[in-house]
């Protein structure tokens, strides 16, 4: 069967002028301009199954929302190949506008003085969906995200988490076959992050949705994606299952113990372990492989005065970190899974 | 309806709504060009004659310059009155994305609002020229002429939106718009008659404009309104043959302009 989005070495290119400051800066440019060319996106290669949600992750300007920008058809790429349902995006057909939705958590799509309704009507006859539908999805989604009673306020005066559950709402109301999720939880509070990663699963188990998201928030990666693509650079660095990504810097489980009294930091169980302490000496976190995880943690909860013992909550969010502090990890991934695309 | 006229009909509605959003701003609209008219055109105007209101110049006494200026007003109301200015806003702050996102196309949105403001102006423009006439400013001509002068007068909208459409779509290119806006504005408030009648200009200049648009905008509506003659087809097809010519631009302009866009700041 043939993927439903499948990129070939996509690659976009950007080129801006350089300026410098000031007047003088400005009658320069005039005369000669220096122009700076850059690959925000860089032979780009992957196959996306229907039903998958996938990850796109990577820091800030590696090229995760240019990406999005070509997979909706907004800007059109430098070269490559790019097919969605059969579909080049920059072509922009109606049929594949159809079966699309973009949802960008920086950004409003919906008619700032207007309510959420009037908005919601007007993109029902944009997607020419049957009032008996409409009806049915508006009931559904205002009452699982709870914003029943706001549809018909303005959508200034909403907060902002209400108006991205409107965002949600208006971007699905068409149910499309692709959707793409940029940062749907930026900036939002706890409560309303945990309802809307409920709700996009809710969605995706329904009408087994193929959805891309991005997102800085490794909570929103870990609730919902299975497979995690990593960018930097505008170059594909990580493509696989998150259980993989999860051991890019080796196997060992990270665990941390607390203690009612100062410990004694030499001991020869803290040895090789890459023990770190607090200043008390109190509390100890510990990198323990794998396969001796029971059995060490047997041994101090059993001769140590433990008052609380954790294992590392979102193991992602420490690879996350790491690699973006240390980008040449990637560099020297010889040997790695076969997930890895060493540069 | 087909469901094509729906999405049309429905982005009306919603222009509509987002048009008269605020009261206080309808209102202005309404009082607004008719305070301006009083307190700069008929001022001045009246002034110019000073003592002797029934002197002519140039075929004008101060009545007939009044009327002029009250349909060149009521002309500009309809015909200019749509200003499209936040399109190269919306292009250059990455803003139609989700206008690109949509299966209903960007041009179609923006006419589609664009016929929205109309029913709007149109109707100020009636509740406007209904109290100049019942306070005997002015008075309407036929109904036929009344007829044309509105129906022209919606078609010269039509080529103003083709050309601000224009304007919006430079955007893609050139980092502000306004100054060709406001270059644009004032060029034709000299040549299309609308500060001054035509005949006030020296006859070459006249003869030469006639084979511009630019007569066709302003005096020869305000004729039309002041029944006064002048073969009607010549402005229909005039205006009708620069319309095409502007959309058939715009529509180059897009293609090659949807290529440089960078939906920068999205």
């Amino acid at each position: 069967m043939q993927s439903i989005i499948s990129s070939q070495k996509l690659t976009k290119e950007f080129q801006s002028y350089k300026k410098e400051p000031g007047f003088l800066g400005t009658l320069k440019s005039f005369v000669s301009r220096e122009s700076i060319r850059k690959k925000a996106v860089d032979e780009f290669s992957f196959n996306i199954e229907e039903g998958e949600i996938i990850g796109l992750l990577g820091p800030n300007g590696a090229g995760k929302t240019t990406l999005m920008k070509m997979f909706t058809g907004i800007i059109v790429p430098s070269s490559g190949e790019l097919s969605i349902m059969g579909h080049r995006p920059s072509d922009r057909d109606k049929q594949f506008r159809k079966n699309i939705a973009l949802v960008m958590g920086q950004k409003s799509q919906l008619w700032w003085d207007i309510p959420a309704m009037d908005s919601f009507l007007l993109l029902q006859r944009f997607y020419e969906v049957s009032d008996a539908d409409f009806e049915e999805r508006i009931e559904e989604m205002s009452t699982l995200l709870g914003v029943k009673e706001l549809l018909n306020v303005h959508v200034r005066k909403l907060s902002l988490g209400e108006r991205m559950k409107m965002e949600l709402m208006a971007s699905l109301l068409h149910n499309p076959k692709v959707i793409f999720l940029d940062e749907p939880t930026i900036g939002l509070d706890l409560v309303a992050q945990e309802n809307i990663r409920q709700f996009i699963l809710d969605f995706h188990r329904k009408n087994n949705t193929t959805i891309i998201i991005t997102s800085h928030y490794m909570a929103d990666v870990n609730a919902l994606c299975e497979r995690l693509v990593l960018i930097f650079d505008g170059k594909k660095a990580f493509d696989g299952p998150i259980s993989e990504f999860e051991k890019i810097l080796g196997s060992e489980k990270n665990v941390s113990f607390t203690f009612d009294s100062s410990q004694d930091t030499a001991a020869e169980i803290w040895n090789d372990r890459d023990a770190d302490w607090n200043e008390n000496k109190t509390v100890v976190e510990l990198r323990i492989p794998e396969e001796s995880l029971r059995e060490v943690s047997l041994e101090i909860l059993k001769y140590l005065p433990v008052t609380e013992f954790n294992t590392e909550k979102m193991p992602i969010e420490r690879v996350m970190k790491t690699l973006m502090e240390n980008p040449e990890i990637l560099r020297n991934c010889e040997g790695s899974g076969e997930n890895m695309l060493c540069r | 309806m087909s469901l094509n006229l729906l999405k049309w009909w429905q982005t009306i509605k919603v222009s509509w709504v987002k048009y008269t959003a605020y009261r206080l701003n309808f209102f202005l609209q309404i009082v607004g060009p008719v305070l301006v008219f009083f307190f700069i055109k008929y001022n001045l105007w009246s002034a110019i004659y000073g003592e002797n209101p029934e002197q002519m110049i140039q075929g004008y006494n101060l009545k007939s310059m009044v009327t002029y200026h009250i349909w060149s007003m009521i002309v500009t109301m309809i015909g200019q009155g749509h200003a499209s200015y936040n399109m190269s806003e919306d292009i250059r702050m990455g803003r139609i994305s989700s206008y690109l996102i949509y299966p209903f196309n960007f041009w179609e949105f923006h006419t589609a609002s664009f016929l929205s403001f109309q029913f709007l102006q149109l109707f100020i423009s009636g509740v406007t020229i209904a109290i100049l006439v019942a306070f005997n400013f002015v008075e309407l001509p036929s109904t036929y002429f009344l007829f044309h002068g509105v129906l022209y007068t919606l078609f010269i909208s039509l080529f103003w939106f083709t050309l601000q459409y224009m304007a919006g779509l430079l955007s893609f290119w050139l980092e502000e718009t306004w100054i060709l806006r406001v270059l644009m504005g004032i060029v034709t408030g000299f040549l299309s008659g609308y500060l001054f009648p035509l005949d006030l200009y020296p006859d070459w200049l006249v003869s030469l404009l006639q084979y511009t648009p630019f007569p066709y905008l302003t005096y020869y509506p305000i004729k039309i309104f002041m029944g006064q003659p002048s073969p009607l087809w010549i402005g229909y097809a005039m205006i009708g043959l620069w319309i095409i010519i502007g959309a058939t631009i715009n529509h180059l302009i897009w293609k090659k302009g949807i290529k440089l866009y960078t939906a920068a700041g999205m």
